[in-house]
């Protein structure tokens, strides 16, 4: 049995396409009527839904581009948000194509397993209960994609909220903080940057155990979430 | 701690079971954490493949693949053994190879096909009631639809399309586009073919097949030292990097081993514990200074000044006050030392002048073919003047005598080198050489001497043929004058005192360059010395920090010279070390008929990038250097002062240069009007050419007819990293916002070009079409229409070759390109395919005609032994000899898919071959045939060998190749044996059945096979050394003499200054001026600096530089560096952010501020992304450019020189080249950050 609400958010977040904004009505009613969310998530589902239908094809297009396809910061590729540029990222990959096949599923996409509407076609097909452990693990993705999106004025952004709400998790406010600390939020603060980007002094002490302050601020760098591009 | 406390004396446990004599004991403890290991580092299986664009190292990696994923990837060390007492090669690759597997799962992957949106919005409304062809001819034929796609290039609005879709658009452009104006429209652009060369040949294959124009890219990145093929008639052939290991002394010239070629450095610190010494000529404190046993800093650009007190000192010690045995014979045997020169009089003074050839003599010396290009000298036995063998003369049209031998015309000879002696001259007379040291402005030392010094000169009076009396000197004299060198012949301006302020002695150089004389004469004497003991084994390694300056001659053509004089070329362990750029395709000639499409129809459409961009990005419209500035004061009488672009235009005119487009009229258009009038189509041509009825295109670059349509970018960043001038690219080329600042010479009332026609309104986006294939989405796919998401270095099958080492190793398909993307062989492919379906409705079998240059390596390359202009009336207008030549080719548009994907005929009709020779090559189509299986479908491919997979072209590369199938290696070598009349299939008879394929490779890299296409051999008594064979199997360099060319006699050398070698100052490129400096105006704190980009660490050009922990490990998005003294004066402090700029554009970047840097340059590592940590620039509102930003590029006369021998085209051989180190820049404190980030809107440009 298919969770309808799940696969309408797959689509949602779907690249726009003239059969998908056809099918916009059928999935902003699916929407509506799913008494598990809010009143206001709902509301906000549907009017993103009347977008896509009603809009031009070629700006809901370029939007769904300029956002998913070249932001790195909102990429529906989950894995970009933990691993970043890690090599522990192929191994994720290799992990959930298992789950996948677990599932007895075998992916026929080109998108990567990691791709966030091809994970949510998977969770629409297994109980709700395991959807939500799911989606739970990635809550606070969900929660600072959802802020990004906010800040941009996104119509996207209770896809999110709604994603947050059905996992029936509050994400970890303290990884969530850390991800949005990422300074993309004041670009015209100079101090800000200078913070991020300035290299620890160097200092030669008597002790001779205390190791280069610069390479262990690199590692712990690198040991955190995958610095993002302030630019986006 | 004792092991008493933790050991039992007393007990053994009953429950543990021994082994091995109680060695071994079996525990119970749980060993099932041993799986989390177990699972994190398995594996389905283990590919071997590189990374392919861009960078020497060609490190074979292992690339581990779990479930269809790429999880990492390991330096593979199955390298084959290096011979006995030399270091191995492995392990190679390094920190950015170790994090490339990032790049096929990164967000910034292209995933999928993508239009500019409202380009497709246009398209699709076009279609919904036209053809292709008709809907691209519709869109570009109303201004303000196809204004709405090219002005909004850089400013995002990309949608997804199918490829369907997508190649369609292209192919319906590409068909117009040769229909409407010509094929030769169509560009394309890729670089570096050796790194991923059937990946190349993919793009170059349609193209040539379409009769587009393929374009260079050696020249253009200035990685091309054009002092090598003025020297050796060669593009750049060097020794591997096992050879440093043999050298005795080692000198790191502006080059950085060990932060550039780190695969490689490990044989210069392994060198180093063998007892070699290096010095290290840098001016900062580099990561190769910390190697150098001895560091010489002197000032960025003033590096020739340097090379000529070296080669002062070394003449002075090893070549007069003492004759080393060695060094003497090597002059007389392998350079142009024994030639003499006529010197020419003009108003009672004397300059040297053309080389002296046997047709000058009564009799033509017995010489009947080619006199005229046969040089001459005296033979000491007979007191005689021979016109000795090897010299180019004797390589065309006939055979048996092109070699060093010392012999002429049968006989023996021995070479005279200088008529010093009383009884070998007949007078001393004062000869003008130009001085160019009191030119220099900026912050460089400008000397007091006079700009022309009269040296004293032994000479003969001999009479010609015409009757005339004629004063001759040697070269070798003339180059000691040169040199400044008092050999008691009296006069001014030479020194027998190194601390003389004379030009060219070590305290002359210690003034300019800042380097102490007494660390310049140490080097020179250990140098030499070194030589002299070891036969040669001194080396320098030299690179981009010398070439990329205006007067990159000077220094190589010095430092040459050293090596010359010391006998070090063609020496193991010796020679000049030029790595930059060229990343040697080793199976060369097996990989052009695929590239250019050879087996269907010759010649390609090749153009020369530097001034391709130079015209049609407007570049020569803002030109601020006239001829005027640096022409010698020595020139001959002449029309000399004119602007550059008129010097290439003449040059096109000539046949020097090729030109893109060709003629104005559509090459395709001017077949049927000669078929109509009935003529032959070269004479009807040259006919309409010289009546002005048909023009050349390179007259006028702004006319719409003769601007580039349609660009292909492939395998590279152009606008991202190596378009220099890249404002004037966006400006002119693509139309769309731009940071141009300085004025044309229109507005600023400059002097206007002769040749070149004036428009006053300058064109702002001639390109309809701009394609980028990248996995990545660079600064170049942001900018362009559409862009095309190709595989991946781990998902495809490819050639990988390197001049770094000896071995051949493949890319290969790891796993399926991920997303949508496809190889660029099935791109292209794919592309062929539409173009065939979509072409027959305005194209069907064509004629075109092909304009091509006067090539070198063909017999072309004796055109003209004197410069004459046809357009001027000097001489009649002769196609192949005073003018390009014009060939007719047949294009068959509506096959071209099934030409792409077959072997064409024209190698078994026509053989194969490179540089010089060709060879039947039918058996080896044959095997094609065997191998990749014949194409049953019926049509022209029918019965022909498959070309269907990039394994299929893979095999055609190594099939028909010398250095990958011994057997064409002798037959190669045969050939060549016709024109030297000496043996040398010696060479590769050993491995005469040795044939590498595909899957051989796959398995472990292979050694190649000695072939005649390069000067070194492959062996096991020596390493690959360049000029190898030149010396040990006597093959003359491909050059005037024969020799290694070291005084250049061609009359624009000598007009320019440049016969022989000098210090030249870098140019005044007039960038910083008072009206772009408002820094200077409102008197805010600033620092004028000179703008250097050396290749850095932490990237490869822009690869790796958007790869963000590779950034981590260095500051992170762009920076600079410069001197705490330059700092202070700007009021910086380190991590600061600055803005760089000038007339043409600006940059901005953090600050690091170092000791290291030396004082009045600003570095900035190049390629650093515009798309990662980029704020907006204060002074144009755009976000700060690239490196290029603060470019343009400027050309050189004598870089156009063609029809004379070594100085002849050929493609990535000779030509303009782009310099960039010249310029300044304003450097200042930002006083606010703006990332222009806001939401997507039209200003979010570059970014995200």
């Amino acid at each position: 049995m298919m969770d309808r609400t799940l696969k309408s958010l797959s689509l949602l977040l779907s690249y726009p396409t003239s059969e998908l904004q056809a099918a916009m009505p059928a999935i902003g009613a699916v929407l509506a009527a799913d008494p598990r969310l809010p009143a206001a998530t709902r509301q906000g589902l549907v009017d993103l839904a009347d977008r896509l239908a009603a809009g031009d094809i070629y700006d809901v297009q370029e939007a769904y581009v300029m956002l998913f396809d070249r932001s790195r910061t909102l990429s529906l590729n989950l894995f970009e948000h933990v691993h970043g540029e890690s090599r522990d990222r192929g191994g994720a990959m290799v992990s959930l194509l298992e789950t996948y096949r677990d599932g007895g599923f075998d992916p026929i996409t080109s998108e990567l397993p990691d791709h966030l509407p091809v994970l949510l076609e998977f969770v629409s097909t297994r109980p709700f209960a395991e959807a939500q452990d799911i989606l739970a693990d990635a809550a606070h993705i969900f929660d600072v994609i959802r802020t990004r999106l906010g800040r941009r004025e996104s119509d996207y952004a209770p896809v999110f909220g709604a994603l947050i709400h059905l996992s029936g998790a509050t994400a970890d406010t303290d990884a969530v903080a850390e991800m949005l600390a990422q300074p993309d939020d004041d670009p015209t603060d100079l101090e800000a940057l200078d913070a991020v980007w300035e290299e620890a002094e160097v200092t030669f002490g008597p002790d001779p155990g205390a190791g280069c302050p610069q390479v262990r601020d690199m590692l712990a760098a690198m040991d955190g979430p995958t610095p993002l591009n302030r630019s986006a | 701690m004792s092991h008493l406390l933790d050991r039992l004396n007393f007990f053994q446990s009953k429950e543990l079971e021994q082994f091995s004599d109680g060695w071994g004991q079996t525990t119970r403890e749980s060993r099932d954490w041993e799986d989390a290991y177990r699972n994190r580092w398995r594996h389905d299986k283990v590919v071997r493949s590189t990374h392919g664009v861009n960078c020497t190292g060609s490190c074979s990696w292992k690339i581990y693949v779990k479930s269809g994923i790429v999880t990492w990837e390991t330096q593979q060390t199955d390298y084959p053994r290096t011979r006995a007492g030399l270091p191995n090669h492995e392990p190679r690759g390094c920190a950015r190879g170790a994090s490339y597997s990032w790049y096929l799962y990164s967000a910034n992957r292209v995933k999928n096909p993508l239009i500019r949106g409202s380009l497709m919005r246009a398209w699709r409304r076009m279609r919904e009631t036209m053809t292709p062809v008709a809907a691209w001819s519709a869109i570009q034929n109303d201004p303000i639809l196809r204004a709405s796609y090219t002005k909004t290039r850089g400013k995002g609005g990309f949608v997804r399309a199918s490829w369907d879709e997508a190649t369609e658009i292209v192919a319906a452009a590409n068909a117009y586009t040769a229909k409407t104006y010509g094929p030769d429209r169509v560009f394309g652009f890729s670089p570096i073919p050796a790194m991923s060369m059937v990946s190349y040949a993919a793009g170059a294959r349609y193209l040539s097949l379409l009769g587009g124009t393929c374009m260079s890219f050696y020249d253009w990145y200035c990685d091309l030292p054009p002092a090598s093929p003025q020297t050796w008639g060669e593009q750049t052939d060097v020794p591997e990097s096992a050879d440093w290991y043999n050298a005795g002394f080692l000198m790191l010239w502006g080059s950085n081993v060990p932060q550039t070629r780190t695969p490689d450095a490990h044989f210069y610190t392994e060198v180093r514990y063998r007892g070699t010494k290096s010095a290290v000529v840098s001016p900062d404190y580099s990561e190769a200074a910390k190697f150098g046993d001895i560091w010489l800093n002197p000032q960025a650009g003033t590096d020739a000044a340097l090379a000529m007190a070296f080669g002062h000192v070394i003449l002075r010690e090893y070549h007069l006050d003492r004759q080393a045995e060695y060094f003497e014979d090597y002059a007389r045997k392998y350079t142009d030392m024994p030639m003499l020169v006529r010197l020419d009089q003009a108003d009672g003074r004397l300059v040297p002048g053309r080389m002296l050839r046997a047709d000058d003599f009564d009799g033509k010396l017995g010489e009947t073919n080619n006199p005229d290009w046969k040089t001459v000298a005296y033979d000491q036995a007979s007191g005689q003047i021979v016109a000795p063998n090897g010299s180019i003369g004797f390589r065309w049209g006939e055979e048996g005598d092109w070699n060093l031998e010392e012999r002429a015309n049968g006989a023996e000879v021995n070479l005279r080198l200088t008529q010093l002696l009383e009884s070998d001259h007949d007078e001393i007379v004062g000869v003008d050489f130009p001085y160019f040291g009191g030119s220099a402005t900026g912050d460089f030392v400008k000397c007091d001497h006079p700009e022309v010094l009269t040296r004293n000169i032994p000479v003969r009076r001999i009479k010609l043929a015409d009757g005339k009396d004629a004063l001759v000197a040697t070269v070798f004299d003339l180059f000691c004058a040169n040199y400044g060198l008092d050999r008691g012949l009296g006069g001014e301006w030479v020194s027998k005192d190194f601390n003389d302020d004379t030009p060219y002695t070590p305290a002359w150089a210690e003034k300019i360059t800042g380097v102490d004389r007494e660390k310049i004469i140490a080097v020179a004497r250990e140098f030499a010395g070194n030589a002299e003991k070891t036969h040669g084994k001194s080396m320098v390694i030299l690179g981009a920090g010398l070439n990329h300056w205006y007067h990159m001659d000077m220094a190589y053509r010095g430092i040459i010279n050293m090596l010359v004089m010391c006998g070090c070329i063609g020496q193991e362990g010796g020679g000049w070390s030029h790595y930059v750029g060229q990343e040697k395709l080793r199976p060369q000639t097996g990989w052009q008929p695929l590239a250019f499409a050879l087996d269907w129809n010759r010649p390609p459409r090749h153009m020369n990038s530097t001034s391709c961009w130079y015209a049609h990005t407007d570049q020569w419209r803002y030109e601020t250097l006239r001829a005027g500035e640096i022409l010698s004061p020595t020139a001959p009488e002449g029309d000399w002062d004119i602007s550059l672009i008129d010097y290439n235009i003449r040059a096109e005119r000539m046949g020097w240069l090729p030109s893109a487009p060709q003629l104005k009229t559509n090459p395709l258009e001017v077949s049927k009007a000669a078929k109509a009038a009935g003529k032959d189509m070269k004479e009807y041509v040259a006919a309409q050419l010289k009546s002005g009825d048909l023009k050349m295109s390179c007259e006028d670059p702004d006319a719409p007819e003769n601007w580039p349509r349609n660009l292909f970018v492939w395998r590279s960043n152009l606008l991202g990293s190596s378009g220099k001038g890249h404002e004037y690219f966006l400006k002119h080329l693509l139309g769309t916002d731009h940071g141009v600042m300085g004025k044309d010479l229109g507005e600023e009332g400059g002097v206007m070009p002769k040749e070149a026609v004036w428009h006053d309104e300058a064109p702002k986006g001639k390109l309809d079409l701009l394609v980028t294939i990248d996995f990545r989405m660079s600064t170049t796919c942001v900018y362009s229409d559409i862009v095309l998401p190709t595989a991946s270095w781990y998902e495809k099958d490819d050639l990988n070759t390197s001049d770094m080492h000896p071995f051949i190793h493949p890319l290969q398909a790891a796993v399926d390109p991920a997303y949508e993307s496809k190889s660029d062989w099935e791109i292209f492919k794919s592309i062929a395919r539409k173009f065939s379906e979509v072409a027959p409705e305005v194209l069907g079998v064509e004629t075109d005609i092909v304009q091509l240059p006067l090539l070198h390596d063909t017999p072309a390359e004796l055109a003209q032994a004197h410069v004459k202009d046809w357009k001027k009336g000097e001489c009649d207008l002769i196609p192949g000899k005073t003018a390009p030549n014009y060939v007719a080719v047949e294009r068959d548009y509506p096959n071209l898919y099934k030409k792409f994907t077959s072997v064409g005929p024209l190698l078994e009709k026509l053989g194969n071959g490179g540089k010089g020779i060709n060879w039947d090559t039918k058996v080896e189509v044959k095997h094609l045939r065997d191998l990749n299986g014949v194409v049953l479908d019926e049509g022209v491919s029918q019965g022909h060998a498959k070309l269907e997979t990039a394994i299929d072209a893979a095999e055609m590369i190594l099939m028909l190749a010398p250095e990958t199938n011994g057997e064409v290696a002798v037959k190669a070598w045969e050939e060549l044996e016709k024109p030297t009349g000496r043996h040398h299939a010696h060479l590769a008879e050993g491995a005469h059945h040795t044939k590498i394929r595909f899957r051989d490779i796959a398995a472990q890299p292979r050694k190649i096979i000695s072939s005649p296409t390069w000067s070194g051999i492959e062996s096991e008594e020596v390493c690959y050394n360049a000029g190898y064979t030149n010396v040990h199997e006597l093959i003359p360099w491909r050059t005037l003499t024969g020799r290694q060319q070291l005084y250049q006699d061609h009359l624009w050398m000598r007009a320019f200054g440049e016969g022989f070698v000098s210090y030249r100052p870098p140019v005044d490129l007039k960038t910083v001026t008072a009206a772009v400096n408002n820094d200077a105006a409102e008197g805010s704190p600033h620092v004028v600096l000179n703008f250097i980009t050396p290749h850095q660490k932490w990237g490869i050009h822009s690869t790796y530089t958007d790869n963000l922990l590779m950034l981590t490990l260095n500051r992170g998005g762009p920076v600079v560096w410069m001197s705490e003294v330059d700092a202070q004066k700007a009021g910086l402090v380190d991590n600061d952010w600055v803005e760089a700029y000038n007339i043409n554009g600006a940059l901005t970047a953090r600050v690091v501020v170092s000791q290291r840097i030396k004082q009045g340059t600003l570095f900035m590592y190049h390629a650093q992304e515009k798309i990662v940590n980029t704020p907006g620039s204060e002074k144009t509102g755009r976000r700060g450019g690239i490196h290029n930003s603060v470019t343009r590029a400027t050309l050189k006369p004598t870089h156009m020189i063609g029809g004379y021998a070594q100085l002849s085209y050929g493609f990535n051989y000779y030509g303009t080249v782009g310099s960039n180190r010249d310029e300044f820049v304003i450097v200042r404190k930002m006083k606010k950050i703006d990332w222009l980030d806001q939401p997507a809107t039209a200003q979010v440009e570059a970014a995200e």
